[in-house]
């Protein structure tokens, strides 16, 4: 054994680039490596070996194979033609090594299973010492430092010139330097390290060369983290995805979801919603529940439980997302949704470092283009008011402003004169900024990562914003040899302000309307300009001002574990945490702001308590050679306690409208009140991984949950998992197969649960009903609720078969994988007989399908100065209802007549409705169609599906899905020099979009018009339109809105997000003392192209939301906000 | 400890709800039950019109379509899709429901104050009796359900004949009427012994059993029961307690209050009532052109001309005919008005009735006169004998009256329909009218016989076993 102390720095580094995940876990889940008593462990074990003229590095490669180990060494180090032969029979390993390498002047220092070769101290002057230099003129001499990705200085890297044997190896400063002869000027140098892309440089005229070494992200030996644990991604038998913070903190939005937009196949994240903090939908694999929530359980460092609206990204390392039950089974319980694990940034040993990183930008509105004012505003209003009229069958000849036309027929001609595009007038440029210092350094027994954020997101329409402010401190203390403890503390506070309205509220506020205020305070309102037949809105500016909506939130996640090494292999990791969140959310309406002139406020505060014990025994070992096996057994106990306090306002009951908290008011005895609830989850857990030879690998997994949201009987569910994978390009008969680099078959089955349906569901509940006897109000009950027993664990079966390719040393890599996931027993609130007493009652019934295929390419298309990565992902999945519990079909259908329906063999809430064929031209056309009662011309022909001539429920179809039938996404990576540039793209196909915010940029109650929404309606039969368009109108919504009129496709093409970015070269750094500045500039939504005939402002617009329950509409949009380009300027410093 | 620590986490109970297990234990606690039936009652009643006026001649539908189905109740297309049909199913056996609990558990307390049982009972049995009243009325035959059901129980779950909801009704209310305190008593809102005997009386007029509907209904003479003088006072917050309210749901302004003040109102609300209506529906001139200049049950019913509450004070008012009957002022949406569920008028018209039926022509007539004069305020449009000389001009005298009296209440659809007058009634009606061309909008619709019960429900029938709840003929 050799000085440790002369290696601390290199080994450090090395651990730390390389390692870090691997370091990070022991020190949380108190895997024993990491300690030297068990590096004399692995040095005595003993070996047997026999070789005869065999190249070094495969000998080796078979110690590593047949032991366990694992070797680091830059390949100039050991030759790479020499050969050596050597015989050992059950002998100790270091006593084989020195064998080895001591002719070699290589000595080795052990961490964890890692084997670090290295250049014998005395032999350290690389042009000297190497056997096969050639003795030159040193004519020049170049010099210079490598650093990592993050601008650290890399010790141990070697460099050797192309070519030749001739190179050298940076010190503990990533320093280097070089002779080269005359002649070798047009010399290229190869730098390699491991874990490292190799990187080839001209040396050109240079005297300093200073190289940047790229993290190689496909190397095999990447860890990916898994439920209470992390694995050697080589190793992984199920599906899981992984996203390193390479750059995702650098994309200026709100909330940490929108950064893996495009990034994960099978995961689908939307955001419905445009407003600033407004939390995305996730899908991992389709929804397999509707009463129960599809959303996927968030862990973050080992909490479940958690929300990305806490996480910064800023303070990311990486996310994992379980997709498969198999993966997912571990956390068994809640896992139905997929599983996403965030794991933030540790402490690292080594020289503290500072990072400050910032970007400021600003957001503008894609908007529409189509508008209508003026002159031309005034003829489609006329032509809308004589529409009706010659319905009514007046005489539509007869001057506009003529006496014998009704009131409500005639039009005001004030509507010429303005014409303010209230769009413009309402969306404007809003600032995003966001701020972090972190600071992470520690010695050998603490280390720490501790940063700060402040964000602040503006939205586009007044009066609207998202603000951050958030703290994270994570402190390891390695204790003494056996025992660990770290702290994690994450206080979050965020403060947000959002529009009272949805979007068509708003901008569909007409032309004639202006946006100045009037002397006495108020804002014009339509009715103003032109009494009769117009909305009783008010300005979007009262509206915007009037209502003040604002919440905050106060969230602090915190954790403290102790680890112990309890014997050799075995160790036990016990922690607490808590995740506590107070909320508050305050609302007041002034009088100005509403149609009735009544004044309105409501409070609300919350709290919420979870608290979670963990306790998790891990034991490894190797039998015999070849067999690896990792246990783990655990205990989880999870209690979360809330208390909800509302107050209420009796409209119009506000004293003034000065002091809007509602002491100023008149509280509402029915509306107010403070409600408290609990939930327990007690888990027990345990899961088998096994390895044979590195080729076969098995992972098994139990876990079974007791949920306090069940009743007694059926209180606990069981999840249970098993995976395997055959690494095929470990065989033996593939080891000529030099090409391929990775070939891995998986496939694996498992079990997850859903509880999320709400505390105490299991008992029938008695609520409040009031009455006034005598003109009192008083408080009666009543039981709102059946009471189930019965009711227990959604469970969710999947299978998943996946097949992993790496090409040409991994240049290429390509995952495929086919999964079926069939929820049973779904938690479903099922439709009853009304003769029960209740509509319908929680009970598990029904089985829902999803299946899909995903596939993930990963290439790197150029390796040397100039670099290009490229990584995408297709997938498709197919969402089929397979059971509802003895009927057939379920039909929710919205007042204006579109339906949504449950189907036995069909996607969940596909659209239901008629099939428009055309338009009744005319008088004619009504007498000799099928058509809906009452029907006039103008109005839609539908096609008579059962064909017996007229027009009813029968005939309506299935008319299409909100759910996308192929999801993409691709990520492209450049490098050239200081440059670098990252492009996100994301493709969505065959959903669609119910948009029925169309009909108020149609005209109705004299609103805003768009050109694309009313040119080619059928206006009378002189000006038929296009045939395919009806006469729209608030009236006329029967005869449209329950076809497929509204239904337009909602497929897009998007560039998510540009990132330029450029790091200052080290000369100027150097100078500066500044360890690494970079800066970028970055556009997200650069590009959002949608197909001809989509009026929305998002595609992923839906303002219904997703599935929530049995009356969900997904689809539906009805105001949803425009999506927002946001260019932004960005700065990280390290030093 | 392991053990102890998963007791504490799994064995948890509700801290702000009250649930089957540990309600129903007290005085208090089946009061607030009882107030419970009420509560469900109170909560459906205001959009009864949608099944009950909307089909008839007195309205009908505008531009605004904020009610799914109800444009099809207007064009007399009923489907048993029509989710008002099986919303009001729902609501009435939840209704239902709450009072089979009441009686379920009513043996459980025992610190009853005197007759405070009594009392509960009576009331459970009076709403359970009034909610299949409104059933058998609509539907025919319904499911008889006067225990709690299981899931499994309610799927294999038929439907009676009408016969026997009948009888089951007749049952409950002579229960019910043995076990209420009296009406001066009661509560304001609260059944009552002559709520009761009210409702008998009106269910033994629709079984045709005139002698039976005498008896109750004499029972109501010298209670203190009398007509209003002014029609207009009854749909006034201030004077909505009187005599001549025999059962009313009762309301609070913005606490507890209803939306049919607002249904009929237009889109722009009315200055002094309401600054926002929801133009549910327009009265037809079909009902607007049989009332009589003078009879001033039209200004309480109709008002014809329109004004924006936000036009200027020279701006002329615009025809623009809506329901008046309900519109006292009010927050949208939250009126403290009451619903009467029946009125003493409505004694005495169906005294009239009877006495006709039992061939007391003098005697209905003079009963139909207390109407009409209270209506006019004088005998100058009383009617004659002549005017009731035959059946037939009876049943047009009594149905006109009947119409002009309860418009908007909920009668007219069940009056024509027990009397065979709907399909003649209802085939052609004038919805709206033009004051300048003197012209209304004629709409003609095919009743058939059938439609004299609404269809069940279709959901409800998918949702019972197979074959088990079976449709009306005709749909």
């Amino acid at each position: 054994m050799k000085n440790l102390k002369d290696l601390g720095p290199l080994v450090r580094k090395v651990m730390k680039v390389t390692f870090c995940q691997m370091i990070l876990i022991s020190l949380l889940y108190g895997l024993s490596y990491a300690h030297s008593g068990r590096a004399q462990d692995l040095l005595q074990k003993k070996i047997s070996l026999h070789a005869q003229n065999q190249k070094i590095a495969d000998i080796l490669q078979t110690i590593s194979k047949t032991s366990s180990v694992r070797f680091m060494y830059s390949p100039e180090l050991i030759g790479s033609e020499r050969k050596i032969s050597i015989k050992a029979e059950n002998k100790q390993l270091d006593a084989v090594l020195d064998e080895i390498l001591t002719p070699l002047n290589i000595e080795y220092e052990v961490f964890n299973r890692q084997i670090l070769l290295k250049r014998t101290a005395s032999a350290n002057t690389p042009d000297n010492t190497s056997p096969e230099r050639i003795r030159t003129n040193s004519l020049a001499v170049i010099k210079g430092t490598v650093t990592d990705e993050k601008g650290e200085p890399l010790p141990g890297v070697s460099i050797l010139v192309k070519g030749s044997q001739r190179g050298a190896v940076t010190d503990t400063n990533g320093s280097w330097e070089l002779s080269l002869s005359e002649g070798e000027t047009d010399a290229v140098l190869v730098f390699s390290f491991v874990g490292y892309l190799p990187q080839e440089i001209n040396v050109g005229n240079r005297q300093l060369i200073d190289v940047k070494l790229v993290p190689n992200s496909t190397e095999l030996e990447e860890l990916v983290v898994v439920g209470y644990g992390t694995m050697k991604k080589s190793s992984v038998t199920a599906a899981i995805a992984k996203v390193e913070n390479r750059n995702l903190d650098q994309i200026p939005a709100g909330r940490a979801e929108t950064a893996l937009v495009g990034r994960l196949a099978g995961v689908n994240i939307t955001n419905s919603r445009n407003t600033p903090g407004s939390a995305p939908t996730i899908r991992i694999r389709g929804a397999g529940s509707i009463t129960a929530s599809n959303d996927p359980l968030v862990v973050i460092d080992g909490f479940p439980g958690g929300s990305l609206a806490n996480v910064n990204m800023n303070d990311v390392e990486s996310i994992e997302v379980l997709k498969d039950a198999s993966s997912a089974a571990i956390y068994g319980s809640r896992g139905a949704g997929g599983v996403i694990i965030v794991t933030t940034k540790k402490g690292k040993t080594g020289k503290p470092q500072l990072n400050f990183n910032t970007y400021v930008g600003v957001g503008h509105a894609i908007k529409h283009n189509d508008w209508i004012s003026g002159q031309e505003y005034y003829d489609y209003q006329a032509r809308y008011i004589n529409r009706d009229y010659a319905w009514q069958g007046g005489d539509v000849t007869l001057p506009m402003d003529d006496i014998r036309r009704p009131d409500n027929m005639k039009v005001n001609s004030v509507i010429k004169e303005g014409d303010y595009i209230w769009e413009d007038i309402l969306l404007n440029a809003a600032p995003i900024q966001n701020y972090n210092l972190s600071a992470r350094g520690g010695t050998d027994n603490v280390s720490y990562y501790v940063s700060g954020t402040y964000k602040n997101e503006q939205g586009v329409l007044l009066n609207s914003w998202y603000k951050t402010y958030s703290l994270r401190a994570n402190v390891d203390v390695k204790v003494n040899k056996y025992i660990k403890a770290g702290f994690m503390l994450n206080p979050n506070f965020n403060d947000r302000r959002t529009a009272p309205v949805s979007m068509e509220a708003i901008v569909k506020t007409a032309p004639f309307v202006s946006p100045t205020i009037n002397p006495n305070g108020t804002y014009p309102r339509p009715l103003d300009y032109w009494g009769t037949n117009v909305s009783a809105q008010v300005s979007p500016f009262a509206t915007l001002n009037g209502i003040k909506n604002t919440s905050s939130a106060f969230n602090n996640v915190g954790e403290m574990f102790v680890a112990v090494d309890l014997a050799k292999g075995l160790s036990l990791r016990s922690s607490l945490g808590g995740n506590i969140t107070y909320s508050t959310a305050e609302s007041f309406t002034a009088g100005y702001a509403t149609t009735n002139n009544l004044n309105a406020g409501n409070a609300t505060d919350s709290r919420s308590i979870n608290l979670l014990n963990e306790n998790v025994l891990n034991y490894n070992t190797t039998i015999g050679d070849a067999h690896v096996i990792n246990v783990l057994g655990g205990a989880s106990y999870q209690k979360a306690t809330s208390r909800n306090a509302v107050l209420t306002a009796l409209p119009g009951t506000f004293g003034n409208e000065i002091i809007e908290t509602l002491n100023n008011a008149t509280i509402s005895q029915v509306a107010s009140s403070t409600s408290k609830s609990v939930w327990g989850l007690a888990s027990y857990f345990a899961r088998l991984n096994y390895a044979y030879q590195d080729k076969y690998l098995l992972s098994a997994s139990f876990r079974t949950d007791g949920s306090s949201r069940f009743g007694p009987q059926n209180r606990w569910g069981s999840f249970p998992s098993a995976s395997v994978a055959w690494r095929i390009s470990q065989e033996e008969f593939m080891k000529n197969a030099d090409f391929i680099s990775e070939l891995k078959l998986r496939a694996s089955y498992g079990v997850v649960g859903n509880f999320n349906i709400g505390d105490f569901r299991y008992l029938g509940s008695i609520g409040n009903a009031y009455y006034s006897p005598n003109g009192i109000l008083t408080k009666g009950q009543a039981q709102t609720s059946f009471g189930n027993n019965s009711l227990r664990w959604e469970r969710t079966q999947s299978k998943n078969f996946g097949f992993e390719l790496g090409v040409l040393n991994n240049r290429i890599s390509m995952n495929i994988d086919y999964y079926i996931k069939r929820t049973n027993d779904l938690l479903y609130d099922v439709s009853i007989p009304a003769t029960s007493g209740f509509s319908n009652t929680i009970v598990n019934i029904g089985d829902i399908e999803n299946q899909g295929i995903e596939l993930e390419l990963n290439t790197r298309n150029f390796t040397g100065e100039f670099r290009w990565e490229t990584a995408f992902n297709i997938s498709k999945n197919n969402n089929k209802v397979k059971s509802l519990g003895g009927i057939d079909e379920v039909i929710n259908t919205h007042t204006r007549g579109m339906a949504w329906l449950l189907r036995v063999g069909q996607p969940m809430f596909s659209y239901y409705g008629y099939k428009l064929k055309g338009v009744l031209m005319n008088e004619e056309d009504v007498q000799n169609n099928p058509i809906i009662s009452g029907s006039k011309p103008g109005n839609t022909k539908y096609e008579d599906i059962n064909g017996d001539g007229k027009i009813d429920p029968n005939d309506r179809i299935i008319l299409g899905s909100y759910l996308p039938k192929v999801v993409m996404g691709m990520v492209n990576d450049f490098a050239w020099k200081n440059f670098d540039m990252s492009v996100v793209m994301q493709s969505s196909l065959g959903a669609k979009m119910y948009n029925l915010e169309n009909l108020y940029y149609q005209g109705a109650t004299v609103s805003a018009m768009r050109r694309s929404l009313v040119e080619n309606q059928w206006w009378s039969e002189a000006e038929p339109g296009d045939g395919k368009s009806p006469a729209t109108a608030l009236s006329q919504l029967a005869y449209v809105s329950n076809s497929d009129f509204y239904l337009e496709d909602a497929s897009f093409v998007a560039v998510r997000n540009i990132i330029l970015g450029y790091t200052l070269k080290p000369e100027i750094l150097n100078k500066i003392k500044i360890n690494n500045v970079r800066v970028y500039a970055s556009v997200s939504n650069a590009l959002m192209l949608t197909k001809k005939g989509f009026n929305g402002y998002n595609p992923e617009g839906f303002t219904s939301g997703e599935i929530n329950g049995i009356s969900s509409m997904p689809g539906f949009n009805n105001g949803a906000e425009p999506i927002n380009r946001v260019y932004a300027l960005g700065l990280n410093l390290n030093f | 400890m392991m053990s102890g620590c998963q007791e504490n986490i799994l064995d948890l109970t509700p801290p702000s709800t009250l649930t089957e297990v540990n309600f129903y234990k007290t005085n208090a606690d089946m009061d607030a039950a009882v107030l419970g039936i009420y509560s469900r009652y109170q909560a459906r009643i205001s959009k009864d019109w949608t099944l009950t006026e909307m089909p008839t001649d007195n309205i009908h539908r505008t531009g605004y379509f904020n009610i799914g189905g109800l444009d099809e109740i207007n064009t007399l297309s009923f489907s048993p899709e029509n989710p008002l049909f099986s919303s009001f199913w729902i609501n009435t056996y939840n209704a239902i429901f709450r009072s089979n609990a009441l009686l379920n558990y009513i043996d459980v307390p025992t610190d009853y104050p005197a007759n405070k049982k009594e009392q509960y009972t009576g009331e459970a049995k009076f709403m359970r009796g009034l909610l299949y009243f409104d059933l058998v009325r609509r539907f025919g035959g319904v499911p008889n359900v006067t225990s709690l059901l299981s899931v499994e129980e309610s799927r294999e779950k038929g439907r009676a004949t009408e016969d026997e909801i009948y009888e089951l009704i007749i049952t409950d209310l002579k229960d019910a009427i043995d076990l209420l305190p009296e009406w001066k008593t009661a509560a304001k809102g609260r059944a009552s012994n002559a709520a009761a005997i009210a409702l008998l009386a009106k269910v033994y007029v629709y079984r045709q059993n005139w002698q039976a509907a005498t008896t109750y209904l004499d029972m109501l003479d010298n209670q203190g029961f009398g007509l209003q003088s002014n029609y207009a006072s009854l749909w006034k917050e201030e004077t909505e307690d009187n005599d001549e309210i025999v059962f009313a749901i009762k309301y609070l302004p913005s606490v507890n209050g209803q939306d049919l003040s607002t249904d009929f109102l237009p889109y722009f609300g009315v200055s002094g009532i309401a600054a926002r209506g929801s133009e549910n529906a327009f009265p037809s001139w079909s009902l607007m052109k049989k009332f009589h200049q003078d009879d001033t049950r039209k200004k309480a019913t109709i008002t014809e001309y329109w004004k924006a509450p936000t036009s200027g004070a020279e701006d002329p008012e615009i025809w623009y005919p809506y329901v008046r009957k309900f519109a006292n002022q009010h927050v949208a949406g939250a009126s403290g008005l009451d619903i009467p569920v029946i009125r003493y008028a409505d004694i005495i018209l169906l005294k009239a009735e009877v006495a006709y039926r039992l061939n007391q022509p003098a005697e209905a007539l003079a009963q139909l006169n207390k109407i009409r004069e209270r209506a006019f305020g004088s005998a100058e449009h009383n009617y004659k004998a002549a005017d009731i000389a035959s059946e037939d001009a009876f049943l047009d005298v009594l149905l006109l009256e009947r119409q002009l009296e309860f418009a908007l209440e909920g009668e007219r659809w069940f009056d024509l329909v027990r009397t065979g007058r709907f399909i003649t009634e209802l085939s052609e009606i004038e919805w709206s009218y033009n004051p300048v061309t003197k012209l209304a909008q004629t709409v003609k619709f095919k009743i058939e016989p059938h439609m004299k019960y609404f269809p069940i429900p279709l959901n409800q029938i998918d949702l019972a076993s197979q074959g088990v709840l079976k449709q009306n003929d005709g749909y």
